[in-house]
């Protein structure tokens, strides 16, 4: 977790363009992965059809939701810190789409 | 103007407190109040409208939190949708939509007035199903073996020759099989929109979900021809008895068919 807080919250300031540039790629990639939910929500797909099928137990739907459910709400706290939109939570009309 | 007084039902904390947000499940045509019952998500809260002129969101009391995408939450959504289904049309909302006050319910139907109306009559006495089709790979490969001519005869001769010369023919059989498999998942899933397009408004095929489903698809149905849609599911199913597994669902309130993109922001 050191490294990958030195590489989103530092910025990066050395002299070295070609560094800086590959950094903040990185930077960027991290972002996207630690930022996207679309993964985890496949997976809640595929777990849920696992269930019907009888793949899987229900206990073993329950521990694997868990786990799941734990890795949206990381996405959302990380979502969040970067100041990405989130789903969820309390929303409103925004006040530009008046059209009446 | 035409406003519903809402507050005079609902005598809920004013906007801005911490626990009075509204869940909204669906927007219906509707120019009373309803009462749905105690089915709400979060443990059977009431279930009732927020009205705007002729238009009504059917919300629950709920606090201000995050609803995680759970069996048992989605299951709550799921229930009320479908029990407001059995006696309206409704344009379905997407999960966890949750509102701080009645205010704002009642803004976003104002708000998208129109597009609601459209979408209300577009929908109007319309039913969602949903079809998954899986296969048996292993089946299926093994029939190829036994009917296709050209694998058939790779398969013989790898199983005639020394290592050093089947590697390739193996490569070509494995290249054979997936071109093989292909083909026949087009034509099955081809086929079985075929069989059901005379009794369908519309199909729309979502990503299979897993490496066994071959067809992931939701069809909109007229509720005339819920019945004619139903005995053509099964008697597709029972022609491909041996080989896919159909997986039917519904009726479900149309997912597949609307789409309103609302202009939302976050209310903190």
């Amino acid at each position: 977790m050191g490294l990958l807080t030195n590489l989103l919250f530092f910025p990066v300031t050395g002299p070295i363009a070609g560094i800086k540039w590959s950094i903040g790629q990185v930077q960027k990639v991290v972002e996207e992965e630690l930022t996207d939910d679309a993964p985890v929500k496949q997976e809640l797909m595929e777990l849920q059809m696992q269930l019907e099928l009888g793949d899987i137990d229900d206990g073993e739907y329950v521990r694997r939701e868990a786990e799941l459910m734990a890795r949206l709400r990381e996405v959302r706290a990380w979502r969040e810190r970067l100041g990405k939109a989130t789903a969820g939570g309390p929303v409103r009309v925004s006040r530009d789409s008046d059209e009446a | 103007m035409t406003d519903v007084p809402l507050t005079e039902f609902d005598s809920q904390p004013p906007a801005g407190s911490t626990d009075g947000g509204k869940y909204v499940y669906c927007i219906i045509r509707s120019d009373r109040q309803h009462d749905f019952g105690s089915i709400g998500i979060g443990g059977g809260q009431r279930v009732m409208t927020v009205a705007y002129r002729d238009l009504a969101a059917v919300v629950s009391d709920t606090p201000i939190v995050i609803y995680d995408p759970t069996r048992e939450n989605v299951l709550a959504h799921e229930f009320v949708n479908e029990t407001v289904m059995r006696e309206h049309t409704v344009i379905p909302m997407s999960f966890g939509t949750v509102f701080r006050s009645d205010e704002d319910v009642t803004e976003l139907l104002r708000s998208t007035y129109q597009a609601f109306s459209d979408v209300l009559d577009k929908m109007q006495d319309k039913i969602e199903f949903g079809l998954k089709v899986l296969w048996d790979r292993e089946k299926v490969v093994a029939n190829l073996e036994r009917e296709n001519d050209e694998i058939r005869r790779l398969k013989d001769e790898i199983s005639r020759h020394t290592a050093s010369s089947t590697y390739f023919a193996r490569m070509q059989l494995g290249r054979l099989i997936e071109g093989a498999l292909e083909e026949m998942s087009t034509r099955y899933v081809s086929d079985i929109h075929d069989a059901l397009k005379s009794v369908a408004v519309a199909s729309r095929s979502n990503k299979p979900i897993g490496d066994r489903m071959i067809l992931n698809a939701a069809f909109l149905v007229d509720r005339a021809q819920e019945q004619a849609f139903d005995e053509c599911v099964k008697d597709t199913s029972r022609r491909y008895e041996e080989l896919l597994t159909f997986k039917y669902s519904g009726p479900w309130p149309p997912y597949n068919f609307v789409n309103i993109k609302l202009k939302l922001e976050k209310a903190d």
